[in-house]
């Protein structure tokens, strides 16, 4: 039996049956199951709800705060669980320091505290039970050395204890926290009413799209021209996700998956616009690039269609920048080694494949002095998601 | 086009490529001369190949080194490939490369193929008419691969076990599966054109105490992967245990057990080699031991009927041998090998069927895996411990064996793990091993690797 698969965005809905994928443009109007209803209604019809699959980036995923007693294993470690999750908005306090971090304003979603193998005691203390009293938040998670546990059960209403992510070898243990997360995301969405509808029409769990996407990757290269070591950067409205082959980088995180994912928060086109043109008039080679683009700095005020498409250019260029050797920061990628780039999201209906090419050449040649770029592949049919959705 | 051959043209369109010219490639190697492949010369040789290691950063050192090599009687060079190159970092290469040019000073500790280019190196590898075995340790070796045999380089060595536990820590071991596959697949490909491409595995993993039982179960799954894409000539290796008994039994047993699984496994019409490595532990700072130290093992070699042994020189405690050592080893171990000749079949039992059931015990649980196919089934059981090699630096390895000698210096295993193996089995292993009154495990373990110092 065939099934039919469905992906929920901000913008678009896309359908995917029968090797055809159709997509539709959101009706703000209404909500998404009643767009969704009106628009397909004959093909939700040939369905039973067991064959219908559903993931969706449209809530815009769980803000997360995590606090870890070291950057090299507890806070690495957690980071690499929450983004793989499909988690977007992460914050993350290092405990030593904790007196001295400021407190998050918004409503975090979920705490994730972690520290310590299961042989280490006193990890926690007051200092933890102070700094979450200012802390607003919804769920929160203990992932550390189970020796802290009874201490942190007795101070700590509603705190779930899972197993510690940390191996008594250092290793990553991940299942547990991940399965508790995507657990809380499909719990976050049945909360959302648009989203809630949707259980009408499905027996399947609903999963974030990055996460999807994420697990779709080891079967990209049976659909798309791709060779590993590869990167897919999503570049959507509000944010920009990479998922990289994990070779690309050099830690001690062994994951089931051979694909990690990496959230740039505030690189968007639309919803973080502004944010965008800040980080890109930070960058110290932001004029050379809009020169070779043949633009003045003037486009970024403006909007236009053309200023559109040099903002796009532009997150392409600033999140290679942020995960190469040029910028410190939570994950190095080894871009000398990559033989394809995939492009999704948003920008692939807009862009040209020589505007793609054009601005990675770009990166390739100013920034790592290499005269050619990987291979570029713009995913236009927004198809990846499906591959993923399957299992 | 394949998917094979559209990820092919991925790889090679790089940016320290030069035009990688598929078709002329092709034609090469259809042409090529018989005397470049190792495969036809295991067929056709009546005697024990002796295959040196070595490798410089220039072309020209690399010339004379075969030139010596050569004048020595070899039967097989060696190209051994730089550290930079084995990371893919071909950037480090090049420029160390240009320093070691200009200043003819090596500042890399191997030939970096990849930055020569195999036009250039085909020039050398043709000229001396001699088959060519790349010796080198990379996990991702697609691109290196393919230099090489555009080279006229027919000997391909590793596999994505052998060449990622021993050597890295962290490279993703799933990836390797995947990019082993694909030089599988080009060298099966290749092979139909003239003579098979032979493949080589690692035998000597960590080079570290290591149970005959583990290597020979990944020599034979190495072969399994390797075979189950196309290859029709494969060899399969371990290197000196320091115990004579204990490599005549391995032998006996890794020919037996690997022909066995690769004819299970419909592959009859391969060709199966074994390769014998001199001893890869630390040598001896007085070069009169490695003198003795070598002269054994190609005594052993000759034991246990290897069909091509892999030399050590006297400076191996010292660094990377000049090619006068490496030269003058080659021509002792041919030397030796001349006053042995047709000797007796000897083997022990006891020792053989112990062996050979732990290796059938280990294998038994890695094809009852779950997976749908071969590769998943050994990435899962290296996961789940059921194959782990002492002393891997690797993080996806157990590291939960622990091995040491007993008083006959044969490797036994002292702790097991999660090796699938049988009360039996492991019975057998424990009887043998005799520790001293009060001596602790850990300064045994520590005499036990320094054996040959």
């Amino acid at each position: 039996m065939s099934k039919l698969f469905i992906d929920i965005g901000s913008t678009y809905f896309k359908v995917a049956h029968e090797g055809e994928i159709e997509q539709y443009f959101r009706d703000f109007n209404r909500n998404i199951f009643d767009d969704l209803s009106s628009k397909c209604a004959d093909l939700l019809k040939q369905y039973e709800a067991e064959d219908i699959h559903i993931c969706s980036s449209a809530n815009g995923g769980l803000s997360t705060l995590i606090i870890g007693l070291t950057n090299s294993f507890s806070l690495k470690y957690a980071i690499n669980i929450a983004f793989n999750s499909g988690i977007n908005i992460i914050d993350t306090v290092l405990y030593p320091k904790i007196e001295q971090e400021p407190v998050p304003t918004e409503m975090i979603d979920v705490v994730i505290v972690v520290g310590g193998i299961d042989s280490v005691e006193n990890v926690f203390d007051e200092k933890l039970l102070q700094y979450l009293e200012k802390v607003n938040y919804q769920n929160i998670v203990y992932v550390g050395t189970q020796k802290s546990v009874p201490f942190l059960q007795e101070k700590i209403g509603n705190l779930v204890v899972l197993e510690n992510v940390i191996s008594d070898k250092l290793k990553i243990q991940e299942e547990a926290l991940k399965t508790y997360l995507t657990d809380l995301y499909q719990e976050d969405i049945m909360g959302k009413e648009d989203i809630k509808q949707l259980y009408g029409i499905t027996a399947n769990q609903i999963f974030s799209t990055p996460y999807i996407v994420n697990r779709s990757l080891p079967r990209i290269n049976e659909r798309l021209d791709v060779a590993d070591p590869f990167i897919v950067v999503d570049i959507g409205g509000a944010t920009t996700d990479i998922h990289y082959s994990r070779d690309l980088v050099n830690d001690n995180i062994l994951t089931e998956s051979g694909y990690d994912r990496l959230v740039f928060k505030k690189l968007g086109v639309f919803k973080s616009r502004e944010s965008l043109v800040h980080t890109a008039k930070n960058n110290e080679f932001v004029f050379e690039l809009l020169e070779h683009l043949n633009v003045t700095e003037n486009i970024l005020e403006e909007h236009s269609e053309k200023a559109t498409r040099i903002l796009m250019q532009l997150a392409i260029f600033l999140v290679l920048y942020k995960v190469s050797k040029h910028h410190a920061s939570y994950i190095e990628l080894n871009l000398e080694i990559l033989n394809s780039i995939v492009l999704t999201g948003g920008i692939t209906k807009v862009l040209t494949q020589e505007e793609v090419d054009d601005i990675i050449l770009f990166f390739y040649k100013k920034i790592l002095h290499f005269h050619h770029a990987p291979k570029i592949l713009l995913d236009h049919n927004y198809e990846i998601w499906t591959y993923g959705i399957k299992e | 086009m394949s998917l094979l051959q559209r990820e092919r043209e991925i790889i090679v369109n790089n940016e320290y490529i030069d035009r990688f010219d598929f078709d002329e490639v092709e034609e090469f190697i259809k042409g090529a001369s018989k005397d470049l492949f190792i495969s036809y010369k295991f067929r056709t040789s009546d005697h024990m190949l002796v295959q040196p290691r070595g490798g410089f950063p220039t072309y020209d050192k690399v010339f004379q080194l075969y030139k010596e090599f050569k004048e020595a009687n070899v039967d097989v060079l060696p190209l051994t490939i730089d550290s930079n190159t084995r990371l893919n970092d071909y950037a480090s290469a090049k420029k160390m490369l240009a320093l070691s040019e200009e200043n003819d000073v090596d500042m890399l500790n191997g030939y970096p193929l990849v930055n020569h280019g195999y036009r250039t190196t085909r020039k050398m590898i043709t000229h001396y008419n001699t088959p060519v075995s790349l010796r080198h340790g990379t996990p991702d070796a697609r691109l290196l691969v393919e230099t090489a045999l555009a080279s006229g380089i027919f000997e391909i060595e590793g596999g994505p076990i052998t060449y990622l536990l021993p050597y890295s820590k962290n490279f993703p071991l799933d990836k390797a599966f995947l990019y082993w596959k694909y030089v599988e697949r080009v060298c099966a490909n290749y092979s139909k054109l003239n003579e098979p491409i032979n493949r080589e595995s690692f035998g000597p993993l960590s080079a570290t105490l290591q149970p005959p039982a583990i290597v020979i179960v990944i020599q034979i799954l190495e072969m399994l992967l390797s075979l189950e894409e196309g290859v029709k000539s494969f060899s399969v290796s371990f290197s000196q245990t320091g115990s004579m008994l204990q490599d005549v039994v391995s032998s006996n047993v890794i020919k037996k057990l690997s022909r066995k699984y690769a004819d299970r496994f419909g592959h009859k019409d391969a060709t199966i080699n074994l390769v014998y490595h001199q001893w890869m532990g630390a040598f001896p700072r007085n070069k009169e031991h490695s003198d003795s130290l070598i002269n054994t093992s190609t005594v052993i070699a000759a034991m246990v009927g290897a069909d091509k042994i892999i030399t050590k020189t006297r400076n191996e405690a010292f660094g990377i041998p000049t090619k006068e050592a490496n030269a003058m080893a080659v021509a002792n171990v041919k030397y030796t090998l001349g006053m042995l000749k047709g000797l007796p079949k000897v083997g022990d039992e006891e020792e053989e069927e112990n062996l050979t059931n732990e290796v059938d015990e280990i294998l038994e649980a890695v094809f009852n895996d779950g997976a749908d196919t071969l590769w998943r089934q050994v990435f899962n059981s290296i996961k789940k411990g059921y194959i782990d090699i002492p002393f891997s630096p690797h993080i996806i390895n157990a590291n939960e064996v622990i091995t040491i000698r007993d008083p006959q210096s044969n490797i036994r295993i002292l702790k097991k793990g999660n090796l699938p193996i049988s009360e039996k089995s492991f019975a057998f292993e424990r009887s043998k091993i005799k520790l001293a009154e009060g001596e602790r495990v850990v300064e045994k373990i520590i005499q036990d690797i320094g054996i040959m110092l």
